[in-house]
């Protein structure tokens, strides 16, 4: 699906003394499986920009078209275009309401008319993507599992819908390491199944760089970058001047450039920065 | 906090805000009486010019005033629709065996407006006093009753609490609806029964987050010692100013005018 936003201004509060202008004129293009990650302090409009994507919010002015149409039109085109982008919010475990994993999963698919062996396998598909065994979570109790197992559950239910447009938001927050490195492989396995566009709003600059192909930075409701990963996150005076610490691999890198070393900054995992320090060695 | 929310303080410096949170609530009490106590045309227009007033001292944003209103909107619809079926008088119109009374339209815009004052009065308050003032009031309005064993501390203590989390409810709500509509469903849309069965997967997670905050701020305060026992004294002491005095004589002489006129 093509994503277009154009100039997209959001307002909270409007007209109170609460009033808090949220987005800037957002302007902003999102190709078919582009895997795009969004960053930027605490505030910058991150979530905001995200849930107008997935059409949840009404713009103060400017739009988002999904392949053409106003994402938050209350059209039948519009309904089917939204049905097609699947938006994890921050903490999804928050949202669990069901008494069985298999039902939680269940949840989407079944409001999508679907019957009911292809729900079944859209579970099973769902689960084992997220790397829970079908055969052992299905019949259990969402609110009994750990704080991880949840999360993945959560996540089940928005991939079981099948979205041409995955949003994460945080995906990984509260998690322990490893859970985190398994949940991003994961998501990474699925979209490279699927082929679909993949939005990762995180700051956790290090995590976004074996993800995402393209950085968009936020700051202050305004788009400070946006282009290549390496090229964004090897910025370091860019990313603190918005805010955010760089990766720790580019941050090694850029004080042994300062200590006179002449090696380049743009390297995301460690490998690459060993191989640039043992070029320059 | 990004969202309107009935029932929230706005840090503001305006007459109202002012008023001792006694004062307040006194008037509150005696704005949420007249609307029901008045008998005649006048007592009701005493009472919306005072409640006008308010609303014009208060700097109010009306959006917010009218978000108000849209919380009872549903009560106000079928409270009008119970009188205006209901009450026995000279017949207007008759629709398909139920006859609809003049005196049925009358009883039923009287208990909207008498909803309305109420849902307004009781904003005004929450807009102007903030949560700290208005436990601060309750307990030294009704301090005399500690003497008899009443826990009136403790009751000021669950009061804030409970102010405390409206707002942060209803944001909740915001964001579960908008998480679940994110899943496919389309909560406003459908018949009735539907869309009441579709409530349940924002408020079953609603009320596991309310249980998991009471027991984490359970846990919270034990572990900073709370304690309502021995009293604890107050930095700031309510102390009544003249425009206190003068506040509560325009509402009281209106309000005995208001019940007496007949």
């Amino acid at each position: 699906m093509h994503i277009r936003v154009e100039s997209l201004t959001h307002i909270y509060a409007r007209g109170t003394p609460a009033e808090r202008v949220a987005l800037r004129g957002i302007t902003l293009e999102i190709g078919p499986g582009e895997r795009v990650g969004i960053s930027g302090p605490t505030g910058s409009g991150k979530s905001t920009l995200v849930q107008h994507i997935a059409g949840l919010l009404t713009p103060a002015s400017g739009q988002v078209l999904l392949d053409g149409v106003p994402a938050h039109a209350r059209t039948p085109e519009a309904r089917a275009r939204r049905h097609q982008v699947g938006l994890a919010f921050q903490f999804p475990e928050a949202q669990m309401f069901e008494v069985t994993v298999f039902r939680e999963v269940a949840f989407g698919p079944r409001h999508l008319g679907l019957s009911a062996d292809q729900i079944a396998a859209r579970v099973r598909w769902a689960l084992e993507m997220v790397g829970l065994d079908p055969d052992s979570f299905a019949d259990r109790v969402p609110f009994a599992l750990s704080g991880g197992e949840m999360r993945r559950v959560a996540l089940a239910g928005i991939l079981a819908l099948k979205p041409r447009v995955l949003i994460l938001d945080e995906p990984t927050a509260g998690l322990d390491p490893r859970g985190r490195s398994d949940i991003l492989a994961r998501l990474r396995a699925w979209q490279e199944e699927t082929g679909a566009t993949l939005i990762l709003v995180s700051h956790h600059l290090d995590e976004m760089a074996g993800l995402v192909d393209r950085v968009v930075l936020l700051a202050d409701g305004q788009i400070a970058a946006d282009g290549p990963t390496c090229r964004i996150l090897g910025d370091c005076s860019r990313l603190r001047s918005v805010g955010l610490s760089p990766p720790p691999g580019v941050a090694l890198l850029e004080a042994l450039r300062a200590a006179g070393w002449p090696v380049h900054t743009d390297a995301l995992d460690i490998e690459d920065v060993v191989s640039e320090i043992a070029r320059v060695l | 906090m990004n969202l309107l929310l009935p029932g929230m303080y706005f840090a503001a410096d305006t007459a109202l805000h002012r008023l001792d949170p006694r004062v307040k609530m006194g008037a509150a009490m005696v704005l949420m009486v007249l609307p029901f106590a008045a008998r005649h045309p006048l007592g009701h227009l005493l009472t919306v010019g005072l409640v006008g007033t308010a609303v014009v001292l208060s700097r109010a944003p009306w959006r917010a005033l009218l978000g108000t209103l849209r919380t009872v909107f549903w009560l106000g619809l079928f409270m009008f629709f119970f009188y205006f079926f209901t009450t026995p008088g000279r017949p207007l119109v008759a629709l398909g065996g139920v006859t609809v009374t003049l005196e049925g339209v009358l009883a039923g815009a009287l208990q909207v407006y008498r909803l309305c004052l109420l849902a307004v009065v009781a904003a005004l308050l929450t807009y102007t006093t903030s949560p700290l003032q208005l436990t601060h009031g309750l307990e030294a309005m009704l301090s005399p009753l500690a003497r008899l064993g009443f826990p009136v501390r403790e009751l000021g203590m669950v009061l804030t609490i409970a102010l405390r989390f409206v707002p942060t409810f209803f944001e909740e709500i915001e964001t579960l609806s908008r998480a679940q509509k994110a899943r496919g469903i389309d909560l406003s849309s459908g018949a009735p029964w539907q869309r009441i069965r579709k409530t349940v997967p924002v408020f079953v997670p609603l009320f596991l987050s309310a249980i998991r905050r009471a027991e984490e701020l359970a846990v919270a305060m034990e572990a900073r010692g709370f304690r309502t026992q021995p009293h604890r004294t107050r930095l700031y002491r309510l102390a009544l100013s003249r425009a206190d005095g003068v506040a509560a004589l325009i509402v009281l002489a209106c309000g005995v005018a208001g019940i007496a006129i007949r």
